[in-house]
């Protein structure tokens, strides 16, 4: 099915051509320009362009060249398991910048890893400082988490 | 953190009211009460554009809604929170919001919603001034015959007596703006989208002090895909959300017959051809509106056991369909019987053109009809055509005479974002979060998860949503519900009254201690 793609001719890159816009440096401007208006503006004068549609196409649609993806498994059961468990190591390991297959709390905290900072004494209950993917792994399944 | 922002006093002028205002932290000194606030920033949703800088300032009015007879004293704030990257701390982008806060509310316990719409490329109109904001546009729907522009009325079905509310527009759309170097473009994929979002949500919570409160994300359509996605990048940065409205899912495009070619099983919409025959008083027999439910479980039971098997014969081998098959699909959807013998696959495109004669019904609301050929069905969606001008025209005005918020720029309802996005994710060319889901649940197991569901909608069919969430396992955290209506079951009044019922309890179970 198509949705409304009648009115649909949009190269990507089409706002390349754009004009240049006026930009205001606004830190102070906007304040300024507040502080301006004083109690002389009222809503009703004040009033902004009227709200505008670029494309006809509403959500969801996928471009024509999208349309036939290739055969693509929908995993479930332990198939779902190990891909899950594949998104969080592939967290981990952007953490484990020392490829030593263990995570320092500072190297979770600079890699955004926020749950393994938050956590990180219920993990690292060795105390040793660092924690492997195992441990993350018997941390959440703990809490509950379906992990193999 | 709330002193960076740059509160604006701009309240309405009710001497009542005024003690609120043009306080927000800005160190005590309240600034005078000012009628109107204009941010001067041109912002465009160009796929090259972006802002060389931002700053956070934002439009704050006070406000009251009586529901029910509870007065509720709610606090407005619209305007841009600017995203950083969570570990570079770098500027992203520049996000228009607007929130809706309880006065007087405990932070710690007061839930906190982030909505958004899908497209990708859409901005949050229809949820903010459709939904289950302090203001709703009346449309009738399924009618075409409200008065137009919709009038804006209070909303007795308001969420904001369960959770203070957060309406934010996605990169290049609304009046949502990358900064510079990145352009409105880096944030138009599946990844970077979710990604950029985090980071909002982030600094939301940060501004506002609300780490400790209780969280939901809030999304429709494409903004299901978004929010499993985000669900997952937020717990996984250590953000806990409490739960998740998937409002109209679209979880994995891989299995979507609407909107990819008709090259997989359209098995997941039969069950809405039962319901929309059913509403067309087409089906043979044609139950009672009271029996639907009922109905649409037998839908269930004939697609599973004799549509699912004949289809994949049909597909993988060319065999041709049980002719009783075919003449029990034409009897329970309205479709003829000719109809399903040439589209045995049958997609929505072709159900939607061709179940009356003469005329075209709607794909986001299938109980929405127009002759083909006139001007609600010419741009292929009557139920689309007919409430389009109406946010269009109503969201500027709003923001300007009731929030106080003005700019010289057009809020931009749907932005070309769709023709260049990026669709790929976890290595496959469309998205399947369905694993970003699962990878949520098994950060947090305590996420609830509520799936929002139309009969009426052709784009996001009930049951293949039934179908992707299934995939799930057994889970007592994902909870369904089925609502008359299309894709925003909101609104058809009955359906938008019973499901803040279910959302009200839905928040309930997912703040209650564990």
């Amino acid at each position: 099915m198509r949705l409304r793609p009648e009115g649909v001719s949009v190269p990507a890159g089409s706002g390349a051509g754009r004009p240049s816009r006026p930009k205001l440096a606004l830190a102070g401007a906007a304040l300024a320009l507040v502080m301006g208006v004083a109690a002389s503006v009222s809503a009703a004068t004040a009033q902004s362009p009227p709200a505008t549609i670029e494309t006809t196409i509403r959500d969801p649609w996928v471009p024509p060249e999208l349309r036939t993806p290739p055969p693509t498994p929908a995993p479930q059961g332990a198939a779902l398991r190990t891909q899950v468990e594949r998104k969080l190591k592939a967290g981990f390991d952007a953490a484990d910048v020392g490829r030593s297959g263990t995570v320092t709390r500072d190297q979770a905290r600079a890699a955004g890893l926020g749950y393994v900072v938050k956590h990180f004494d219920d993990i690292d209950r060795q105390r040793a400082g660092a924690v492997s993917f195992d441990d993350v792994k018997r941390f959440l399944r703990g809490r509950g988490a379906q992990l193999d | 953190m709330s002193t960076l922002i740059s509160r604006i006093g701009a309240c309405l002028a009710v001497a009542l009211l005024l003690a609120g205002c043009g306080g927000g932290g800005s160190g005590g000194t309240p600034a005078p009460p000012a009628p109107s606030f204009t941010d001067p920033v041109l912002y465009s949703t160009a796929a090259t554009a972006s802002l060389p800088s931002a700053v956070e300032i934002a439009a704050v009015t006070k406000h009251q809604l009586v529901i029910h007879g509870t007065t509720i004293n709610y606090t407005a704030t619209a305007g841009h929170l600017t995203a950083r990257g969570l570990t570079s701390n770098a500027p992203e982008a520049s996000f228009f919001y607007v929130a809706y806060t309880l006065d007087g509310a405990n932070a710690a316990t007061r839930p906190v919603t982030f909505f958004y719409n899908g497209g990708p490329g859409s901005s949050t109109v229809w949820l903010h001034l459709g939904s289950y904001g302090p203001k709703r546009l009346v449309t009738g729907d399924p009618a075409t015959t409200a008065p137009t522009p919709f009038p804006l009325v209070d909303n007795m079905e308001s969420l904001i007596d369960v959770s203070d509310l957060v309406f934010v527009d996605a990169v290049g759309t609304g009046l949502s703006e990358a900064i510079a170097p990145n352009v409105n473009q880096t944030f138009w994929s599946v990844d970077a989208d979710a990604a950029v979002f985090r980071d909002f949500v982030i600094r939301y919570l940060g501004a506002n002090n609300r780490e400790t409160s209780p969280k939901f994300l809030f999304g429709e359509s494409y903004g299901t895909t978004r929010s499993a996605v985000l669900a997952n990048m937020l717990e996984s940065a250590g953000v806990s959300l409490n739960g998740v409205v998937l409002q109209s899912s679209i979880l994995n495009y891989n299995v979507a017959c609407g909107v990819i070619s008709p090259i997989v099983s359209c098995a997941g919409s039969v069950p809405s051809y039962g319901a929309v025959g059913a509403w067309y008083n087409l089906d043979h027999p044609n139950p009672a509106p009271s029996a639907l439910p009922a109905f649409i479980g037998q839908m269930r039971t004939l697609t599973t056991d004799q549509y699912d098997p004949a289809v994949a014969a049909f597909l993988t081998m060319g065999i041709p369909p049980p002719p009783g098959l075919l003449t029990q699909l034409a009897d329970t959807t309205g479709m003829s019987l000719a109809g399903w013998q040439t589209h045995f696959n049958l997609d929505p495109g072709f159900y939607h053109a061709n179940l009356i004669p003469g005329r075209l019904i709607g794909l986001y609301d299938a109980r929405v009809s127009a002759p083909i050929g006139s001007p609600l069905a010419i741009e292929g969606d009557p139920s689309s055509t007919f409430i389009n001008a109406s946010f269009a025209s109503a969201i500027t005005t709003y923001l300007n005479a009731a929030l106080l918020y003005t700019n010289p720029s057009s809020y931009v309802l749907l932005s070309n974002a769709i023709a260049s996005w990026g669709f790929g994710h976890d290595g496959h060319a469309l998205p399947d979060t369905i694993p970003d889901l699962a990878a949520a649940l098994a950060h947090n197991p305590q996420l609830k998860v509520l799936s929002v569901n139309g009969y009426h909608d052709l784009v996001t069919p009930f049951f293949q949503t039934e179908r992707d969430l299934a995939r799930l396992g057994p889970m007592a955290n994902v909870q369904l519900r089925f609502y008359l209506g299309g894709h925003m079951t909101y609104l058809d009044d009955g359906s938008r009254a019973l499901a803040k019922a279910d959302l009200a309890q839905f928040y309930q179970g997912a703040t209650a201690a564990p």
